[in-house]
């Protein structure tokens, strides 16, 4: 059987993902023998610019040189894989282009300076621009995610990945809910597959998977304003993981409000 | 069936002795909740027999909530029972043995599961008995006493526990020590132990209208509680993952690189989560909260009594203690009875303003 | 046409995004460029506004690979800036934590990233076939960092387990010992690497001397954190003034974010702890140090990766020590509770790449300013005047072809972490090639104009001649040499303006060639004619330094006295473009 073409590229972010998969030590040799990778800036010097069968891509778009290259990506890519939070959501930085105030926090940072290497606009999750067509969680994404995942993809199946919130996992490591201890515990609103890490650790889930698919906000942002939380720590700490996905809800509060 | 007394300070020193060889997992302290733990015999004083209920119900033993099925190769498969140890589990209420009990007609009759049925045939159960709570409503569910389903049951009953032995394997593990049992019981221990039962009955606050319940489903099954409850709900499964007699489970393949095997993972699922009425083809028969939040009642409290005899509810209250936004047996039957019910789910469509 | 560009449009096994640009006019590289490609994320801003709680675990996200250094020093500015002190079983985690992220960061960097090129593969799986050995100590020596990572903080990358007052969860005993027994069984693929990257056969280009800068760890002790910065001047400066070091005191208002310390370019990293704290170490890793060091580990920057290996050696070695001290303390301290809600505070830390430096100003529990200065963002320059020197020696020796592959290994042996500085995304201008449009670009931000050179000595006058032309056509701020040499109140009214020189000078092309050039990319180079005042480095701060230009003219001869007909066209095009 032909091994399949496999490229890893990284738009704005951290590049915590594509390290993660460096991070795949023991399975490394494994991933780089089962299909032939031909884009990993970070791990190596021969890149090419030919077409693969599964383009991974972590990051977000935040310049519209990226732009660019993402559109290219899609022509030459089988199937894209959006991996991470940033690539999926937005990530972190996407918070500014969900409140609307990236051009006032740029201007902040920048004045009236204009780069000329790269054209900055606000950070945005690959979607916006091009077709994804599997998301993988994450930030980072998990290790045991990513190789399953993978080794789907490879065998030529979907992935399949978990669609409810951190809470079953946590349940299924036997954490006492840190809801009803009047902590602020984003579980409920957030995709599983951590493994529900924080609240094993005895902390509060901050989001950093994303947005669960069916995320009840509403219920628990006013469950916790009922327990005592002001309405502006919640939105911000809802927001910081949700990437642009939290503006729809930011909406309905304030239509709420009128 | 015969019952023996022993001294309570000997309980200990007969359960170490008991875990010579057999893993032995009793109810442990994880912050301020009880979990079943696997001891080790040097760390027996970790028991902790002041307990209500345990975060998770012991069926975490029988089907853990993620556990490998089989390994697979290009040559065929091998199930994997590695998992499966031969145990002795100390503590269990009587709600959780009706719960495991409840288990058993679904994983042991029609089609019965191998793996689960194996988990069950290594261990042994030795039950405690408890003081009823706030959220206790085994009561209602008739589920506050147990007859069958253990080897060994501990009464508490002053400085001693009345010992009830359930089976020939626990009658074996009497004659581990048997200098630690009294076989005969006096006047005074049988008058104590009935004054017991009549007090812990009195004990019971939370009720629920058990018997009503499924005459309820039917009559109310278009109320406006489902869609209020559903509106509510975080969908986040946790009342199933906490219920002793939630069964249901999904299966993922894992495919693994190089020449290592395959797996095929399974995992705890819940009736309440998206996913679980999605079908091929993308259709979703119970895409609305409020419809698999009924369908999680009715089964629980209508059509599971309709086949097999009674409704799977054990009234254990892992519910009441642990869904944040309060849906559980007792405010939603309460609320079906047409009831007010203080809980964030009828609150929540009141509006709490931000 | 000579004027040529060479570009790395994405250096391959760095973190992060990044190019490299040097243009080349004749004889001269007139200007490299360090790019950072990836986009603006704006950390420092998304900061503003959150809990010291939320801060700790947004802010890390800046980098994967240093995400440990950064939580440890956004740990130390918000605990600082608010009063927490945290007992020593804790402080013993961090460190054991740290030690995990360097053993990580160092041995993909040696391995997979920097070996490669010395051994001649694209990437470390390729060369497994011929380095089995080496390919197979890096994923375990990797492994095992990521290890601890993950047991103390939770995870690989951005873990969450370290909170301000402790951690959630603390290790347990048999976690501990496990880390140190395998420590210990590692000693030898740790010798192994050791001896393979203190005897790489790393070139001579480029070679210089420069200053160092890393964390002074206190009681005379190696170590990846302290109080103060020491400087390799001698001079050292307390974590709340480290704006004396990093010159970035104008922060929100500028958009430099490089670092100078007092002007000059300053070089951090292993490369800096070794050269500064080396002395300090103690068992094998000193011995390694001894056996290997010598004067070019000074002067020059591919030495880095011998220092990395140098260090790896420490880390091993000193998580036993670690380990065996924090199990002193059997009980875990849980978290420290504070009530403090204002406050301002700064962290140091040595990242794996260099000193990393977060400082925070909070006001009524929320984060109101943050600066964080990465080591990337300080090495940024270093990096340039590197490639500089790199490129203009190989250039004089004829060895152009080798231009583009010496720059990648410098760039990368300072192992730069390019999301760690996007946050603060160096704009610099790409001018396009031709003197004429920057020419007239620059004269268009109404620049001071100096001619410099001597009347006697033939094409070495050009400048003067410039100068007096533009005189004769009366415009304004125009001056010679001897006008402003000793002339303490014209520097002073300049200071923060644009200025440009004008001057012959040899930058090997032919006679009459002009050629406009960043000033400070000739103050570093030494092998250019030029003669520019040895005192302007005192006279001018170093933004109104980095805004200057010379415009040089190939000379044909200074030696006799009159103008040749190359450069006397060359006067009157310059000349034509600035009286306009």
């Amino acid at each position: 059987m032909e091994k399949l073409k496999i490229g890893i590229f990284e738009l704005t972010g951290c590049a915590g993902c594509a390290l993660l998969i460096l991070d795949c030590e023991s399975q490394l040799v494994d991933i780089f023998s089962a299909a032939d990778i031909e884009a990993f800036l970070m791990a190596k010097s021969d890149n090419s610019d030919g077409p693969v069968d599964i383009a991974l891509i972590e990051g977000t778009v935040t310049t519209e040189e990226e732009k660019e290259e993402l559109l290219a990506i899609r022509r030459r890519a089988g199937l894209v894989i959006a991996i991470g939070n940033c690539a999926c959501e937005g990530g972190i930085q996407a918070a500014l282009t969900a409140s609307g105030n990236w051009s006032k926090e740029f201007r902040q940072v920048y004045k009236d300076l204009k780069p000329t290497n790269v054209r900055p606009i606000p950070s945005q999750p690959i979607d916006t621009f091009i077709k994804v067509d599997y998301y993988l969680p994450g930030c980072p994404i998990g290790q045991e995610q990513f190789l399953t995942t993978f080794t789907r993809l490879l065998a030529g199946h979907p992935p399949e990945l978990y669609r409810f919130p951190v809470c079953m996992e946590c349940k299924w490591r036997e954490n006492e809910c840190l809801l009803n201890k009047n902590i602020a515990c984003l579980g409920p609103l957030t995709k599983a597959g951590c493994g529900a890490v924080c609240p094993s650790h005895n902390l509060p889930c901050v989001g950093c998977w994303g947005p669960a698919e069916e995320a009840n906000r509403s219920a628990e942002f006013k469950l916790l304003l009922e327990k005592g939380f002001d309405p502006e720590s919640l939105q911000r700490k809802m927001a910081i993981y949700s990437g642009t996905t939290i503006v729809d809800f930011f909406n309905s509060l304030k239509k709420e409000r009128r | 069936m015969r019952i023996l007394k022993l001294k309570k300070l000997n309980l200990f020193s007969f359960l170490q002795s008991l875990s010579n060889g057999i893993e032995l997992w009793a109810p442990v302290k994880k912050d301020s909740q009880t979990v079943f733990q696997f001891i080790l015999p040097e760390e027996i004083n970790k028991i902790n027999l002041n307990f209500t209920r345990t975060l998770l119900p012991p069926k975490k033993l029988f089907i853990p909530p993620s556990f490998n099925m089989f390994q697979v190769t290009a040559k065929g498969y091998k199930e994997d029972y590695s998992w499966i140890k031969d145990r002795i589990l100390f503590g269990l209420h009587p709600c959780d043995i009706h719960g495991l009990l409840t288990l058993d007609r679904i994983f042991t009759q029609n089609f019965p599961d191998s793996y689960y049925v194996q988990a069950r045939q290594k261990t042994l159960i030795l039950g405690l008995s408890c003081w009823p709570d706030e959220y206790c409503l085994c009561q209602s569910t008739h589920t506050d006493i147990i007859e069958e389903g253990f080897d060994l049951f501990f009464s508490e009953l002053g400085d001693d526990y009345l010992v009830w032995i359930g089976s020939s394997r626990g009658d074996d593990l009497i004659r581990i020590k048997p200098e630690f049992f009294e076989e005969s019981l006096g006047t005074k221990d049988i008058e104590k132990y009935i004054e017991w039962r009549e007090k812990r009955a009195q004990a019971f606050k939370t009720k629920i209208n058990f018997v009503f319940m499924p005459d309820l489903m039917e009559l109310k099954y278009n109320d406006s509680v489902w869609e209020r409850a559903g509106t509510a709900c975080l969908a986040c499964g946790s009342c199933s993952m906490v219920c002793p007699t939630c069964n249901c489970y999904n299966v993922r393949d894992e495919i693994l690189l190089g020449d290592k095997p395959g797996r095929r993972v399974r995992e705890w699922d819940s009736c309440t989560l998206l996913e679980y009425s999605l079908v091929a083809g993308g259709e979703n028969f119970r895409s609305k909260k409020s419809s698999r939040l009924k369908l999680w009642y009715t089964h629980k409290l209508q059509a599971f009594g309709s086949k097999y005899g009674k409704p799977s509810c054990v009234g254990c209250g892992r519910c009441l203690v642990t869904c944040p936004v309060g849906i559980n047996v007792k405010s939603i039957s309460d609320s079906l009875e047409g009831k007010k019910v203080d809980a964030f789910w009828a609150r929540f469509s009141i509006e709490v303003k931000p | 046409m000579t004027m040529k560009t060479i570009t790395i449009d994405h250096l391959a096994r760095v973190e992060g995004n990044g190019g490299l640009m040097v243009t080349i006019d004749g004889q001269a590289v007139t200007e490299v460029k360090f790019l950072i490609n990836e986009g603006p994320r704006l950390i420092e801003r998304l900061s503003v506004g959150k809990t010291p709680e939320e801060d700790v675990s947004l802010v890390p996200r800046i980098c994967a690979i240093c995400t440990l250094s950064h939580k440890n020093a956004v740990l130390r500015a918000i605990e600082n800036a608010l009063g927490v002190k945290v007992p020593p079983k804790v402080t013993l985690l961090r460190e054991l934590m740290h030690l995990g992220e360097f053993i990580e960061s160092h041995s993909l960097h040696l391995y997979y990233l920097a070996l490669p090129d010395y051994v001649g593969f694209p990437n470390a799986i390729a060369m497994a076939s011929r380095f089995p050995l080496e390919v197979k100590i890096a994923l375990e020596m990797k492994q095992f960092g990521n290890h601890i990572m993950k047991i103390l903080s939770g995870r690989f990358i951005h873990g969450e387990n370290p909170v301000i007052g402790g951690f959630g969860r603390y290790p347990t005993k048999e976690e501990l010992l496990f880390i140190k027994a395998r420590a210990i069984q590692f000693m030898p693929f740790v010798h192994k690497t050791t001896e393979i990257f203190c005897s790489l056969p790393y070139p001579d280009i480029p070679e210089d001397e420069t200053i160092f800068a890393c964390c002074e760890p206190g009681d005379g002790e190696y170590g990846l954190w302290g109080e103060e910065i020491l400087i390799s001047t001698g001079e050292k400066i307390h974590r709340d003034d480290y704006c004396k070091l990093t010159n970035e005191f104008l922060v929100p208002h500028s958009t430099a974010k490089r670092s100078r310390y007092q002007g000059k370019t300053y070089t951090v990293g292993a490369q800096a702890r070794v050269n500064l704290l080396g002395e300090r170490l103690k068992g094998e890793a000193k011995r390694m140090l001894s056996r290997f060091y010598n004067d070019r580990w000074k002067r020059n920057p591919l030495f880095q990766n011998a220092a990395q290996a140098i260090e790896i050696m420490y880390c091993f070695e000193r998580i036993p020590e670690v380990v065996d001290e924090i199990l002193k303390y059997p009980e875990d301290p849980g978290i420290v509770g504070y009530s403090a809600k204002n406050g301002q505070g700064t962290g140091l830390v040595e990242a794996p790449r260099g000193l990393l430096i977060h400082h925070y100003e909070i006001e009524n529990g929320r984060v109101t300013y943050a600066d964080i200065i990465t080591p990337t963002a300080q090495n940024a320059e270093e990096i340039e005047r590197y490639c500089l020197l790199a490129a203009q020696k190989l250039l004089e020796q004829g060895k152009e072809d080798l231009i583009k592959d010496r720059l990648e290994l410098i760039v990368r042996a300072f192992d730069p972490c390019i999301s760690c500085s996007t946050h603060i995304v160096e704009i610099k201008k790409m001018d396009g090639t031709l003197w004429e449009d920057k020419l007239k670009q620059f004269k268009a931000t109404n620049p001071v104009i100096i001619g410099l050179g001597n009347l006697s000595y033939g094409d070495d006058k050009a400048g003067l001649v410039i100068v007096q032309e533009l005189k004769a056509e009366g415009l304004a701020d125009i001056y010679s040499e001897e006008e402003v040499v000793e002339n303490e109140t014209f520097w002073t009214e300049v200071e923060g303006r644009p200025i440009l020189f004008v001057d012959a000078l040899n930058f090997g092309a032919e006679p009459g060639r002009i050629t406009l050039v960043p000033l400070t990319q000739l103050l570093w180079n030494s092998s250019l004619t030029h003669r520019l005042m040895p005192t302007l480095l005192s006279w001018l701060s170093p933004e109104t330094i980095k805004k200057a230009y010379l415009l040089g003219i190939q000379p044909l001869s200074i030696q006799n006295g009159s103008l040749s007909q190359p450069v006397a066209q060359a006067i009157e095009k310059v000349v034509d473009i600035l009286k306009k």
